[in-house]
C-alpha cells in the first residue's frame, strides 16, 4: 500500500533520514540526519516537502530483504492536536539523487 | 504505544481485536501494522530468471552449477556484460573469479551435503554481478541474481573476498524458496541467521575445517587493516567483531535478555540474528565434527519442514529444530540434547 499523501508539516515536524540494511547493516554507516523544520527558512520546507512527495510513490514497506539497502524517511509531526509519525522506506535503486544528497551532505538542491 | 512484540509479531488475532476495541490512535497504530505484515507475509518463492541471461540454458545438470558472471562496468544496472560463463577459463579480473569460484564453492556444499540442485532445487542458474556501483559497500540477492561491489578500500574491500558472504547471498534466494521467512523482527533475523549458517558451513566445508578449528566470522576478509576488527559479525561471540573509532562497537547480541527492539535495519534483522546464530555455533560445538553433518542438517532440514511458518518467531523455529533432532538422530539422541541446551544457553523459551 502506497502512502498517497504527506501530512502537513509545520514548525513542530522533524525529519529522520538514514541509510539502512545491506549485508554490513552497521548502524555507525546509516548516517542519520535529522532536520528541524523550526530550523529551516520557508524555501527549504517547500523543497523538503516536494522531495518527500515525489518519494510517496516510490515507498516500499517489504524493502531491504536479502540484504538490499533502503533509505528511512522518518516524520514526526503534530496533526489534530495529536502527535503522529510516518515512514516511509525508499529502495535504494529507486531512490531520487536528491533524497541521497540530502541524507549525505543535508543538502536539497 | 507500540503495537510491535519485543518479540516478534504481535498475533493478527490481537491487532484485530485492538483495532475493534483501541482508542482511535491505538486502532490507527494496529491498523497499519496489520496491513504492514500483511503486506510481508507473502512468500516471495522460487526466484524468477531476468533479462540478461536468456543465452544461458535454462537450468543446470543436478550436480553440476550453471554460472554466468557479469560486469556492471561501476554502474548500477542490472545483470551488466557478461564476461564469464560456466566452463569458461579464469578472466584475470579478480572480482570476476573469485565471484565465479565462490558460487560453484556454494554450489557444491548444498550439493554435496545435503543434495541440494541450486537454489530452486532444480539448477537455477547461478547470476552474479561484480563491479556494482562506485566503491559499492554491499552485497546483495535481489530475488533473482547476487550483486556485489568493490567496497570503498577505506573500510571495506571488495565483497567477493569473503566465500561465507556470497555464499550468505545464495543461501538467501534459497530461504526465499523454502520458508520465506519475512524479513522483518524475529522471523527477518531467522532469515539472517540461516544465511550466516550456511555461509559459514559453506567456507568451513571448502577449507575441510571442524566445528573447533573454525573461527566462526562472517565476512573476516572485508575489513581493510584501517578497521578495528575482524569482521562483521561473530557467531560465536556476538557483538565482538570490531570496536572502532569509525564504526563503533559491534552491536549484535547473543542472549534474549538483549534483545534489541528498533524500526532501524527491519526491525534489527542483522542485530537479533546473534542469538540464533550463537545458538547454532553452541549446538555445532557440542556435537562436535563438521558442523555441516549434524547441526547443519539440523537447521537445513528445519528450513526446508513446510511447518515451519513465513513469521516464524525464535521460540517456534527453535521447537521444530528440536523436533528435527529427534526425527533425524533420534529422540533421546545426544544431538537434541545439544540443540536444546543450546536454545536455553541462549534464552529461547521451548515451550
Amino acid at each position: 500500500m502506497n502512502i498517497k499523501q504527506l501530512p502537513k508539516l509545520g514548525d513542530n515536524a522533524t525529519l529522520r533520514l538514514s541509510r539502512q540494511g545491506g549485508v554490513a547493516a552497521i548502524q555507525a554507516l546509516s548516517r542519520p540526519r535529522e532536520i528541524e523544520f523550526s530550523q529551516c527558512n520557508e524555501q527549504q520546507r517547500g523543497q523538503i516537502c516536494s522531495l518527500l512527495e515525489g518519494c510517496l510513490p516510490l515507498a516500499d514497506r517489504a524493502t531491504g530483504r536479502g540484504d538490499q539497502r533502503y533509505y528511512q524517511i522518518e516524520l514526526r509531526y503534530r496533526e489534530h492536536e495529536q502527535d503522529d509519525e510516518m515512514v516511509l522506506r525508499i529502495p535504494e535503486e529507486q531512490a531520487p539523487g536528491e533524497l541521497v544528497r540530502l541524507w549525505d551532505k543535508g543538502e536539497v538542491y | 504505544m507500540s503495537v510491535l512484540s519485543p518479540r516478534g509479531f504481535i498475533p493478527p488475532y490481537i491487532l484485530d481485536q485492538i483495532i475493534r476495541n483501541g482508542s482511535q490512535h491505538q486502532r490507527q497504530r494496529a491498523l497499519g501494522t496489520l496491513v504492514h505484515v500483511q503486506q510481508l507475509l507473502p512468500n516471495p518463492g522460487a526466484p524468477h530468471r531476468q533479462r540478461g541471461d536468456a543465452l544461458l540454458p535454462a537450468r543446470g545438470q543436478p550436480g553440476l552449477p550453471l554460472r554466468s558472471i557479469h560486469d556492471a562496468q561501476q554502474l548500477m544496472q542490472l545483470p551488466g556484460m557478461e564476461v564469464r560463463s560456466e566452463g569458461q577459463p579464469p578472466t584475470g579480473d579478480a572480482a570476476v573469479d573469485e565471484a565465479y569460484d565462490a558460487l560453484g564453492a556454494a554450489y557444491e556444499f548444498f550439493w554435496q551435503a545435503y543434495g541440494r540442485d541450486s537454489i530452486d532445487r532444480q539448477g537455477f542458474p547461478l547470476v552474479g554481478t561484480v563491479h556494482y556501483g562506485d566503491g559499492y559497500e554491499n552485497a546483495f540477492w535481489n530475488g533473482a541474481q547476487m550483486v556485489f561491489g568493490d567496497g570503498d578500500g577505506e573500510i571495506f574491500h571488495r565483497f567477493t573476498r569473503s566465500l561465507d558472504v556470497v555464499a550468505h547471498e545464495l543461501a538467501h534466494g534459497i530461504i526465499e524458496s523454502e520458508a520465506g521467512l519475512v524479513y522483518f523482527n524475529q522471523p527477518g533475523a531467522l532469515n539472517e541467521s540461516l544465511s550466516d549458517v550456511f555461509g559459514v558451513l559453506t567456507r568451513q566445508f571448502s577449507l575441510k575445517q571442524t566445528a573447533d578449528q573454525a573461527d566462526w566470522l562472517i565476512g573476516a576478509d572485508l575489513l581493510t587493516d584501517k578497521v578495528q576488527g575482524v569482521a562483521l559479525r561473530s557467531m560465536a561471540n556476538p557483538g565482538t567483531a570490531y570496536d572502532d573509532p569509525v564504526l563503533g562497537k559491534d552491536p549484535q547480541c547473543g542472549h534474549m535478555r538483549d534483545f534489541i527492539v528498533t524500526r532501524d535495519d527491519n526491525g534489527g534483522v542483522h542485530l537479533n540474528s546473534g542469538i540464533p546464530n550463537r545458538a547454532f555455533y553452541l549446538a555445532a560445538v557440542a556435537m562436535g565434527g563438521y558442523a555441516w553433518e549434524k547441526a547443519g542438517r539440523i537447521w537445513y532440514d528445519t528450513l526446508c519442514d513446510r511447518r515451519l511458518p513465513n513469521d516464524a518467531d525464535f521460540s517456534a523455529f527453535a521447537r521444530l529444530t528440536l523436533d528435527t533432532a529427534g526425527h533425524v538422530f533420534g529422540a533421546a539422541g545426544s544431538e537434541r540434547m545439544a540443540v536444546e541446551q543450546a536454545w536455553v544457553d541462549v534464552g529461547v523459551e521451548l515451550t
